[in-house]
């Protein structure tokens, strides 16, 4: 049975251990030379999806063809010896090795350690490189390299194995949009080779740019599989969520409110001594959404670290008419600061703590009795609360925050923090790495909070997210402010190229 | 539930590995092991003897736990607790009625275990020395101030062998053979801590700056002052272990050469390692330390040699304290990011 497909896997399901339906009766096919985009919300299924077809889980139910005839992938030795290859979203690379050597790794026959074959591996490398546009130094240990070159290497590990299918588990999560652009590229080039590729993703614009067709899974099952010509991100948007995604709400006309936070030429110092923020000048009015845009890494957070207590500044700041000189976060948060941080997991939760416990973190004196004793059945009714009132998905307060999705552990964040009721919210990056429903959810919320007279200062470094909500936009570019552009102004090319340096 | 099965496991791979040793020397191993418990916890003699030797192994597991609970690695214990001995001893001195000496006792003990974790907290907090180096050298010092007292100030005029005894009006009195209330001292200290880290605002921020520093002072905790708290607390537990073990224990003095208090805070360690950090889990690790120390004697009768012992000891000790020091060399490391996809 010849087949038009290189790889077709049908009525897949995969049921784990402790119940969970991973999948249920999918059907997956991929094309010789084809680009596939495997789209669909976190838990959708696309990262079990591709362990099956790589051979790293086993299906519960349902058969995999190769070439038209039917194999069985049991480890991921044998899907790349029929050419399969996989790379995962936390690389399999050995830090301290060059990128050679971990090429070389796994290979038969001692690999990387003669000096023959080493030369051998090099040349056939360099010649991979050249083909796929893909390049990546051959002699650093790969722990020196940014994660997007260490994710070259990776991908030349499969290249030098001649895989035929190359499946990329949300390669562009790491990389910046130029760095996504390139590899884009890498991945056109390999299809006109004749490869393979299967990438997944849960951002709709990617999926446009660049496959050539998508699936989307839903809840473990195939909703649909399109010719990427022949669909649109409204299409898509709607059948991974399932639903319409309503609007973000209307805007409310407010008046302009009091200034809640005042900046004056504010320096902050970076790693290495130069300032990161070079004397910032803004203000934040009350009932207004001021959003900072620009690439990451150009002061915006510093800048934020220094607005709540985490960094030390020079210059003059204000929240609702206070100096904050000399203080500390919790001094800060007590004048009615809230801060959703860039890195949730890292600075705006304990991972190891549960639910409830993460849910009082900042806001321990409102637990406690007056000699410190936490009141335990307050914290719980409270934690309720925020599950209640944020949609949070958890099975109960005592779970520990680790096993919240990205999204959840989102909502608890944001919960908590307003339950603050502040003056001010920061929220750096709110919706980095959620997935559709979640960043509506949140997005919607800070409108709301707009609307209702609290003052937030947005950092993102997503400009639909800074389009969709600032009523003023400032830009960053190397701790600069290049411009302050009110909401009637803002104009995506102009902003773009004042993100760039160019004024 | 899964660290106790494992625990558990480790525990049994432990017995196996050391009944194989023995197996290879040419004893008996599950006669010896028969022998080891029936000689800890064959009878109420036994069994109080055993509890006895658990007591001062608790306090000093506790040190060490509640450092790690705030981040740090603290094995400051023994010097503590060989200042704690000294100044419970000390305090026969004092001209107050036998009952009040002993109060006296316990509170300047647990001052002077304070004040011995004061400069760990100071150089870490203001000049970043690592507690794992500031604490082995103020050991030293302690070591040497003590052995210095015990010969020179505190010996025993007639014999030579060790210090004057506590009077017997000062000492624990006694529950059973040579079990005394010191037990409940230990007991307390150890409930005092459960409340402590999971009742107690200031024991939740030393949990959140030890699990995570950067979220916690975001939070506006201050991770020095949650450190210094678990240290000086520390501190307190591990010179009352000292304490308790001069006021509540045969011989009721320091012996010269420092033996009945040998390396009561050093295995705290593994006590704490083996509890898992949790207050419950100590006083079952302490437990388990106590067994393997009485029965061993009873496993010398046998004639398996003392050495023996204490391989069979080590080995145990090894395995069940491996998996949780790997835990903490991880943890101390920063970890890789997690996303969760679909």
């Amino acid at each position: 049975m010849a087949s038009e497909h290189l790889i077709q896997a049908q009525g897949i399901s995969k049921i784990y251990p402790d119940g969970t339906v991973a999948l249920s009766g999918v059907n997956f096919a991929v094309r010789p030379g084809e680009v596939h985009g495997l789209l669909g919300e976190n838990g959708a299924g696309k990262t079990t999806l591709t362990k099956i077809l790589s051979g790293l889980l086993s299906p519960t139910t349902g058969e995999i063809n190769w070439r038209g005839k039917r194999v069985r992938l049991a480890t991921p030795r044998e899907a790349l010896r029929l050419g399969i290859g996989m790379v995962h979203q936390h690389f399999a690379l050995v830090g301290p090795f060059t990128g050679l050597e971990n090429v070389a790794l796994g290979l038969e026959g001692g690999g990387a350690l003669f000096p023959v074959q080493a030369t051998a591996i090099r040349s056939q490398l360099e010649a991979i490189m050249e083909q796929s546009g893909l390049v990546a130094p051959l002699d650093v240990p790969v722990e020196e390299l940014p994660v997007g070159v260490q994710q070259r290497v990776e991908i030349l590990k499969m290249l030098y194995r001649e895989v035929d299918l190359l499946i990329l588990d949300e390669p562009t999560a790491v990389l910046t949009p130029q760095e996504a652009e390139e590899l884009f590229g890498v991945l056109r080039n390999l299809a006109a080779q004749g490869k393979s590729v299967v990438f997944i993703t849960h951002k709709l614009e990617e999926i446009m740019t660049a496959t050539d067709r998508v699936t989307v899974l839903r809840q473990g099952k195939v909703v649909a599989v399109r010719e990427t010509g022949e669909t649109s991100v409204e299409e898509l948007a709607q059948l991974m969520v399932g639903r319409e995604l309503p609007g973000l709400r209307e805007r409310a006309g407010n008046p302009p409110g009091r200034v809640i936070l005042r900046v004056q030429d504010l320096v902050v110092p970076g790693r290495e001594g130069q300032p990161a923020v070079k004397g910032v000048s803004f203000t934040v009015q009350e009932g207004e959404i001021f959003g900072i845009a620009g690439v990451q890494g150009n002061g915006q957070s510093e800048l934020v670290e220094a607005l709540v207590g985490l960094r030390p500044w020079e210059g003059e700041v204000e929240l609702a008419g206070e100096s904050l000189r000399g203080l500390g976060p919790a001094e800060i948060a007590n004048l009615g600061l809230a801060h959703i941080p860039e890195d949730r997991q890292n600075t705006g939760l304990i991972l190891d703590f549960t639910l409830a416990e993460n849910s009082i973190l900042g806001r321990l004196r409102a637990f406690q009795s007056r000699l410190g004793r936490l009141r335990w059945r307050k914290v719980h009714r409270f934690a309720q609360e925020l599950i209640a009132n944020f949609s949070i998905q958890a099975p109960s307060p005592i779970v520990p925050a680790r096993y919240l999705s990205g999204g959840n552990q989102q909502r608890l964040v944001v919960g908590r923090e307003l339950s603050k009721s502040p003056k001010l919210l920061i929220a750096n990056q709110p919706t980095r790495g959620l997935d559709i429903a979640a960043t509506h959810y949140i997005r919607d919320l800070l409108l709301e909070l707009r609307d209702q007279g609290m003052g937030i200062l947005l950092v993102s470094a997503d400009l639909d997210e800074i389009f969709e909500l600032s009523d003023r936009v400032a830009v960053m570019y190397r701790g600069e402010f290049t411009a302050i552009v009110p909401r009637e102004e803002l104009d995506r090319g102009k902003v773009g190229l004042l993100m760039g340096g160019v004024r | 539930m899964k660290q106790l099965t494992q625990t558990i496991f480790v525990l049994i791979l432990g017995i196996l590995v050391g009944a194989v040793v023995m197996a290879v020397w040419g004893h008996d191993p599950w006669g010896s092991y028969a022998s080891l418990i029936s000689g800890a916890l064959g009878n109420l003699r036994a069994f109080t003897s055993t509890l006895a030797r658990s007591l001062a192994l608790v306090l000093t597991g506790l040190t060490f736990a509640v450092g790690v609970r705030a981040g740090l690695f603290n094995i400051g214990a023994q010097g503590q607790m060989l200042l704690g001995a000294v100044v419970a001893l000390s305090c026969s001195l004092l001209p107050l009625p036998l009952w009040l000496r002993l109060v006296a006792a316990l509170v300047l003990s647990g001052l002077a275990g304070m004040a011995w974790a004061l400069p760990v907290a100071i150089l870490k907090l203001f000049r970043g020395v690592s507690e794992v180096i500031s604490t082995i050298m103020l050991n030293w010092v302690a070591h040497w101030l003590v052995f210095y007292l015990v010969l020179q100030k505190l010996a025993d005029p007639v014999l030579g062998q060790r210090t004057f005894l506590v009077p017997r009006g000062m000492r624990f009195p006694v529950i059973k053979g040579e079990l005394t209330w010191a037990l409940a001292v230990s007991l307390a200290v150890a409930g005092f801590f459960f409340w402590f880290l999971w009742h107690h605002a200031k024991g939740y921020e030393v949990r959140a700056a030890g699990l995570n520093p950067r979220a916690a002072t975001a939070a506006g905790i201050s991770v020095r002052k949650a450190m210094s708290l678990a240290l000086l607390l520390g501190g307190i537990s591990a010179a009352w272990a000292g304490a308790i073990q001069v006021l509540g224990r045969f011989p009721y003095a320091i012996t010269s050469d420092l033996a009945n208090l040998g390396t009561l805070g050093f295995d705290g360690i593994a006590v704490a390692l083996i509890g898992r950090n949790h207050p419950l889990g100590i006083l079952a690790g302490a437990f388990f330390f106590g067994t393997l120390a009485t029965g061993a004697a009873k496993m010398g009768l046998r004639g398996v040699p003392i050495d023996m012992i204490y391989i069979v000891q080590g080995v145990i000790v090894m395995f069940m304290a491996a998996p949780e020091a790997l835990r903490l060399l991880r943890w101390r490391r920063p970890k890789p990011r997690r996303e969760v996809s679909g």
